[in-house]
């Protein structure tokens, strides 16, 4: 009997190929794509670059030999570099706040000593880290640089230790005092966060964002596969039978998936702020702007799902790879800064890295509503564009 | 006087549909009167589904013309008079009845007092009043099978298609369905079903269309179709109380006839009147020294009809 059970199941498996699909294809294609976007496969060699702006306010020999440095930190790359001797500090930080740069790297004097402030977007918990480390190295390696040339030493790094170096020489040059390289290297590079302050509890905001987006896809699928359901019973026939068009029933079902949306992401974040301290009242209008646009486009895309395939086992299989896969590469899952450039604008292909921008801006940089106008017009016409996807596949339920 | 005659509920001429190399409709024309009720019959493959879908707007055919009340089908104005009733279950089943006939009332066009005089019309004609805030995913084949049903009429229509109206219910559900149809058939609207009951379509059509390979092979009211497919002569069937010796001679020497199969306890042969020719065939088979065990006698029906049209071949 058991033998009989275990045969018929195994026949059963073998003559249903989404099943097959799914218990042996899925994992292993989605396995790969993982192994590919995190292990290397995608973007090598171009390991992630942090925004940074610089501004100077000590003009001295030093911070323009560190500034120099810095620009030959390959982790680093500058944004509005042109302008940046003409960057104020308040400028720099607006910089940050609208997400333009990650961080800036301000060079000041602080009781006569040189020290550098790093205005840090702290949502990027790995710049911070990766700058202050990269700053330090290069604000010792240029005093050391500038004790050399003082000293007349053609080639400092030969020494091999130059802490050493600019230690041993501070009590022969009244500069390198002024400059407090005898203070620790701690005390010079100070991070100044000028985006969570004040903030109750920002960054969950951020992974509140990133989980909706996955869900509003799935639910968005689920609603497509309503449209699979009543295909097989052939309800959709009787529909199609009545006065309603095509366009009536995909319009009725876009609109439907989209308010069940709104109401899902709106609970969500209602959550988030009762629990968990996000601020959802005080961003209610720019909340409700990338929720609704989000939840369009997931429900656009959800019905071409719906549309392109034939059985709810085809949209399964095929909606859990995409929107696992989209999920992973547009921030869902995993901070994009973490990721490679190359991957980074790979990601800019999916809704969520779209819509994590815009609710970044919302809740994390709260900047003004027009600065959505980017994510707001992506994601609308990604909504529309792939509405209209679904209504010229459903052409063949109509009349075939 | 003459009367012009009046425009047929529905009218197809030469309707043809091609799937590739296969011809599902080849030339299909016939006309469904209005308050008529017709069986639509054929084996598998025959085209029938094919047919319905092209009557119901869900297929476009290759060639021909449907007019519903003198008018194309594809007028928005010819398609409000026209009620689907697919073979599937195909309600909301998480929905309760109430709240399924309302929504295809609404997509059949239905707004206020008119949606509300046609639910309450549509609960009493199903026998569901009582279940009306029940979900009907909670319902028997049956009474499933009667809401289907019921959304499909709920703008009452002039013509209604019912594919496989009765398929998987049990006798006394069938039965209920064929009254609530007698019932809308009184009322003056036209019925196309399609059905494999036979027995159904006979006792509860006026007319039957029948459909092989695309074709229409018979049209008429039964009579008509027995009379001029198997004709009207009926079989006798004779029980004897042991097995035949030799075949059984029957008739006037010049035109006489061999009944029986030697070694057979069963005779069977065809008789044109009933009330004459069978008191003489017992009077043979007794006098040639056979005890009559028992006597079966049978009119020629639609299943011999179909047979005899669509022949014995299984079609799929």
């Amino acid at each position: 009997m058991i033998l009989t059970v275990m045969q018929i199941s195994c026949r059963r498996l073998l003559h249903n190929r989404v099943e097959l699909l799914l218990t042996f294809i899925v994992p292993i294609a989605f396995f790969s794509i993982f192994a590919v976007i995190f292990g290397g496969g995608l973007g090598r060699g171009t390991t992630p670059k942090i925004k940074v702006v610089t501004v100077d306010e000590v003009d001295s020999v030093v911070s323009r030999l560190i500034m120099s440095a810095l620009k030959k930190q390959e982790s680093l790359r500058f944004v509005r570099e042109e302008e940046s001797s003409q960057l104020s500090r308040s400028e720099a930080q607006e910089l940050v706040r609208n997400g333009t740069a990650t961080m800036a790297i301000v060079l000041c004097k602080e009781a006569d000593q040189l020290a550098a402030q790093l205005l840090a977007d702290a949502s990027d918990q790995v710049a911070s880290q990766v700058v202050s480390a990269v700053v330090n190295r290069s604000i010792m390696l240029s005093e050391a640089e500038y004790q050399v040339s003082q000293l007349g030493v053609s080639d400092a790094s030969e020494s091999g230790d130059q802490q050493n170096i600019a230690a041993t020489n501070v009590g022969n040059d009244p500069d390198a005092e002024m400059l407090g390289i005898e203070e620790s290297l701690s005390r010079k590079v100070e991070i100044v966060d000028v985006m969570g302050e004040g903030k109750a509890n920002p960054v969950v905001s951020m992974y509140a964002s990133g989980i909706a987006v996955m869900f509003l896809l799935f639910g968005a699928t689920g609603g497509g596969g309503a449209l699979l359901e009543e295909r097989e019973n052939q309800t959709l026939d009787r529909l199609l039978s009545t006065q309603m068009s095509m366009d009536q029933l995909l319009l009725g079902k876009w609109f439907y998936m989209t308010a069940v949306g709104v109401l899902q992401v709106g609970v969500m974040f209602l959550w988030a702020q009762l629990v968990f301290n996000v601020d959802l009242v005080g961003h209610l209008d720019g909340f409700l702007m990338m929720t609704v646009v989000t939840a369009l486009a997931a429900s656009g895309f959800g019905l071409f799902l719906a549309t392109l395939c034939k059985t709810r086992g085809q949209l399964n299989g095929l909606s859990v790879i995409l929107i696992l896969t989209m999920s992973a590469l547009g921030g869902s899952m995993v901070p994009r800064y973490l990721m490679s450039d190359q991957l980074q604008q790979y990601g800019l292909w999916t809704f969520n890295a779209w819509a994590l921008d815009g609710y970044t801006k919302v809740f994390w940089r709260e900047l003004p509503v027009d600065a959505l106008a980017p994510q707001l017009a992506v994601l609308l016409f990604s909504g529309v564009a792939f509405l209209l996807a679904a209504r010229t596949l459903a052409v063949r339920w109509e009349s075939d | 006087m003459n009367y012009p005659r009046p425009t047929p509920a529905l009218a197809i001429h030469d309707l043809r549909k091609s799937y590739g190399d296969l011809h599902a409709l080849r030339g299909v024309t016939f006309c469904l009167e209005r308050g008529e009720r017709l069986a639509f019959l054929g084996p598998n493959g025959a085209g029938k589904t094919t047919l319905i879908r092209c009557l119901a707007g869900l297929t476009r055919a290759d060639h021909g013309e449907i007019h519903l009340g003198g008018k194309p089908l594809k007028s928005v104005e010819a398609r409000k008079h026209l009620g689907f009733v697919p073979q599937e279950i195909a309600l909301y089943r998480d929905l309760t009845t109430r709240q399924n006939m309302v929504a295809f009332g609404r997509f059949y066009g239905l707004r206020r007092s008119e949606l509300r005089n046609r639910l309450d019309w549509a609960l009493q004609w199903t026998g569901l009043g009582e279940r009306a805030d029940d979900l009907v995913g909670t319902f028997s084949g049956g009474m499933q099978r009667r809401v289907n049903l019921a959304c499909g009429v709920m703008h009452a229509p002039q013509i209604l298609l019912l594919d496989e109206p009765t398929v998987g219910v049990d006798p006394q559900s069938r039965q209920r369905i064929f009254t609530m149809l007698d019932e809308l058939s009184e009322s003056g609207t036209s019925i196309l079903l399609t059905t494999h009951h036979l027995d159904e379509a006979e006792e509860r059509s006026d007319r039957i269309v029948i459909l092989d390979q695309g074709q229409v092979v018979a049209d008429g009211s039964i009579e008509a179709l027995v009379k001029q497919s198997v004709g009207t002569q009926r079989w006798v069937r004779l029980r004897i109380d042991r097995p035949l010796t030799a075949p059984l001679r029957v008739g006037a020497a010049a035109d006489a006839a061999l009944i029986g199969t030697t070694g057979e306890d069963r005779i069977s042969t065809r008789i044109d009147d009933v009330s004459t020719h069978l008191p003489g065939l017992i009077e043979l088979v007794r006098r040639r020294g056979y005890g009559i065990v028992d006597v079966q006698v049978e009119a020629p029906s639609l299943h011999h009809v179909f047979l005899h049209l669509t022949g014995y071949e299984l079609r799929d």
